[in-house]
């Protein structure tokens, strides 16, 4: 049996909670408690799923000598110097994985997060 | 209303003489009940009696000592009475508060009956017929606010921007809030080319979206939030209108959540509105979805900062992603 808390064990519960206490709550409260319930729905997920590699690891092959955690920034200092460009062979996709990634951490159920990924 | 706290007697007595300069007759207030705020703005319900009859009005401020973060409360009562004055559905503007009325920066408008939150008005079968009529209503209002002219408020000092002016400044913000979004980058490099230097300006609201409307069991009752209307492109407020994030999840209707954009595009050309480019308008559409998801990492910023610090703000800036998204999908599809 595992016992060891985690982070998202930790986050998880405190949104059971909050979403308990939301009942409780009128007016602007409930309405904070709520955006708070949500906001710690989306650290869980973060947590569990970590888009940020998921995002720095797709841009890999684009940028393989550039450490992951100078990715971002690479790619955009890149577009903005006008060497990459929606025609370079692989970005767009690149940005996608990425950007899908951290869409279903902020928002799984967002409309445009279901089109790309039927698209 | 600071006084408000200390004496509410008083804070009602000096709006009933406001009031009375307004109109003729003898006015009482009865009650002001805040509705929302923030640190420059408040809005409060006022409950008047005039003449015997009850008269429900709207106060808007920006309290003594404060002031505001863009356009000044009496500037945002002109421009509605104007737009009033040309037609467009707007709460009429009953009286401009002054600095000897001591109640803060500010006006009073009608109270207008009617539903503000889209969702429902977009999604509830009692607004069905409202939802019928709103695209009408609106490619009209649009029309004629686009029709006022620069001119007609040259001395309302408003801010004039470019399509690419508006571009540069969203790229001041961006850089401002340390943004590393590439989606972001490549949609800057792609409406640098899309969107003209200049073109016919005109008066825009400037904030023309589902969000800013109060719809009646009709259709449109009045278009609120004039606070960003300026001196730039009417592609603009048509583009924002369409904005898949003021669709509010109503996404297969791209203007507003209610209307198809051709039809909308006609009724705007027959109301007397410039030929819509078509491409163009597809373009304002992507710079709409940069517009918000620069807005959303400025909330986050002033959480961060701790100039605005709430849950609220920290959430919202995680909505930069939708607008990613977007721009990815009319990046891939020329049109979302």
């Amino acid at each position: 049996m595992r016992s060891r808390i985690e982070a998202v064990d930790l986050v998880e519960a405190a949104a059971a909670f909050l979403k308990e206490a939301e009942g409780e709550l009128s007016g602007r409260m409930a309405f904070h408690a709520k955006v708070a319930t949500n906001a710690l729905a989306i650290a869980a997920r973060e947590l569990r799923e970590r888009p940020g590699a998921v995002e720095a690891e797709a841009l890999g092959a684009l940028l393989p000598d550039v450490p992951l955690d100078e990715r971002l920034a690479a790619a955009c200092a890149r577009i903005r110097s006008g060497a990459w460009t929606l025609e370079t062979p692989g970005l767009l996709d690149a940005l996608e994985a990425g950007v899908t990634a951290r869409l279903a951490v902020d928002n799984p159920r967002f409309s445009t997060l279901q089109r790309l990924r039927g698209a | 209303m600071e006084q408000d706290r200390t004496d509410p007697g008083a804070a009602r007595a000096r709006l009933a003489r406001v009031l009375e300069r307004a109109v003729p007759g003898h006015v009482d207030v009865e009650a002001v009940i805040p509705l929302s705020g923030g640190a420059s703005s408040l809005t409060y319900a006022v409950d008047a009696i005039r003449e015997g009859q009850a008269w429900r009005l709207i106060l808007q401020i920006t309290p003594p000592g404060q002031t505001a973060d863009g356009m000044s409360r009496a500037v945002q009562a002109a421009l509605q009475t104007r737009a009033g004055n040309a037609g467009v559905r707007v709460a009429e503007v009953v009286a401009v508060l002054t600095p000897q009325d001591g109640l803060g920066e500010g006006f009073v408008m009608v109270f207008v009956e009617g539903e503000t939150l889209a969702p429902r008005w977009l999604r509830d079968d009692a607004y069905a017929e409202a939802r019928a009529a709103m695209l009408a209503d609106c490619a009209e209002s649009l029309a004629r606010i686009h029709a006022i002219g620069a001119e007609a408020v040259a001395d309302l000092r408003l801010p004039v921007l470019t399509p690419q002016a508006q571009l540069r400044a969203l790229r001041e913000t961006y850089d401002r809030c340390e943004g590393a979004v590439p989606v972001f980058e490549l949609a800057f490099a792609v409406l640098a080319d899309r969107l003209p230097e200049d073109g016919d300006l005109a008066l825009i609201h400037g904030d023309f979206r589902s969000g800013n409307f109060i719809v009646g069991d009709t259709g449109l009752a009045a278009v609120v939030d004039w606070e960003l209307a300026h001196v730039g492109h009417p592609l603009l407020d048509i583009g924002w209108l369409s904005t898949n994030t003021w669709r509010f999840g109503q996404t297969q209707m791209p203007v507003g959540g209610f209307a198809e954009r051709e039809a909308f595009y006609a009724a705007y050309e027959a109301a007397g509105g410039r030929p819509v480019d078509r491409d163009l308008a597809l373009a304002f559409e992507m710079l709409g979805s940069l517009r918000w998801g620069v807005m959303c990492m400025q909330m986050g910023a002033a959480h961060l900062s701790g100039e605005v610090a709430s849950v609220e703000r920290a959430a919202i800036a995680r909505r930069v992603s939708e607008t990613e998204a977007d721009i990815l999908f009319m990046l891939k599809n020329g049109a979302l």
